[in-house]
């Protein structure tokens, strides 16, 4: 309008596609939790997977496959902090500090399940048992925190996929060893691997 | 077109704030962050932010990050209700239109 250099746009049109698409570009600055979802499922996926194919008749697994399960899961955390640190990068303020003390509630969370497992095997709680609260409250943490990250961000699916694999990772409990991996496998890496496709959809979907 | 606010109204300066206006509504972006997202010159950035500082639309804060200067930029409330009531009226103009 009044600026030689900077013209108006075209029309309405162009004016809200150039607003969709700078839209579209400030997605860079927060993490996809698609992406998040399917790096996650795939380590559920093939990390409680390759405990329960390889667990023996008395459902230990072998520690080839512990190593690989805890491997899977220390690569994801990885991926994790260091794609979340590169999106946000720059951005400072209430969703920066929001972030922050969610990645901390994770941590907290495992901490937590940890001193819980270890308490109850020097309570003199059997393999079976130690196996199953390792499990079905691995499952908990998971899910109560993504219950509260679809709070936060009111992103529905990921609300969906936190009540899912909180029940679903109770529920294994009663499967007994080795069968709840296999249910932490399917269900619980399956769910996050659905909810990852969910949001890859949708995001590519919005106008 | 009926209107339509000439500050935001301007193609570079629109990109600018509807970024901004991504955000959330308590986050500062830092500068050079800002300019990778809208792929301008720092200079050219820096007359688009002034023009929108002087209408009230951005607040631009200089901080320092250890001993390196920063500066952050964020969309003011009165910036968003413009913005909001600017997509408003495209939206209006469009609707009638067709």
């Amino acid at each position: 309008m009044d600026d030689e250099t900077d013209p108006a746009p075209g029309s309405a049109a162009e004016a809200l596609s150039i607003i969709s698409a700078q839209r579209r570009v400030a997605w860079q600055t927060v993490p996809s939790s698609a992406l998040l979802f399917l790096v996650w499922g795939g380590a559920w996926l093939v990390g409680y997977g390759a405990l329960w194919l390889s667990a023996d008749d008395r459902g230990r697994p072998s520690v080839a496959a512990a190593v690989l399960a805890v491997a899977l899961a220390v690569a994801a955390v990885a991926t994790t902090i260091v794609h979340s640190v590169a999106r946000t990068r720059g951005i400072a303020g209430d969703s920066a500090r929001q972030g922050a003390l969610y990645g901390w509630a994770w941590f907290v969370g495992y901490l937590a399940m940890g001193w819980i497992i270890s308490a109850l095997g020097a309570a003199g709680a059997s393999y079976e048992v130690v196996g199953l609260a390792a499990n079905s409250t691995a499952a908990l943490v998971a899910g109560l925190l993504y219950l509260a990250g679809g709070i936060l961000w009111r992103a529905t699916a990921m609300y969906v996929l936190g009540a899912w694999i909180a029940l679903v990772g109770a529920a294994s409990a009663f499967a007994g060893l080795p069968t709840s991996y296999l249910w932490l496998s399917l269900a619980g890496g399956g769910g996050m691997l659905t909810a990852g496709l969910v949001e890859a959809v949708r995001r590519r979907a919005a106008p | 077109m009926t209107e339509l606010d000439p500050v935001i109204h301007a193609q570079a300066r629109l990109r600018v704030v509807a970024t901004l206006a991504s955000l959330a509504p308590d986050d500062r972006i830092a500068f050079p962050r800002l300019q990778k997202l809208l792929d301008m010159t720092a200079g050219n950035l820096s007359t688009h932010l002034r023009r929108l500082e002087e209408a009230g639309y951005v607040t631009i804060t200089k901080t320092h990050e250890g001993r390196t200067p920063a500066t952050y930029v964020q969309l003011t409330g009165t910036g968003r209700v413009a913005f909001d009531q600017y997509t408003t009226t495209l939206r209006a103009v469009l609707g009638g239109a067709s």
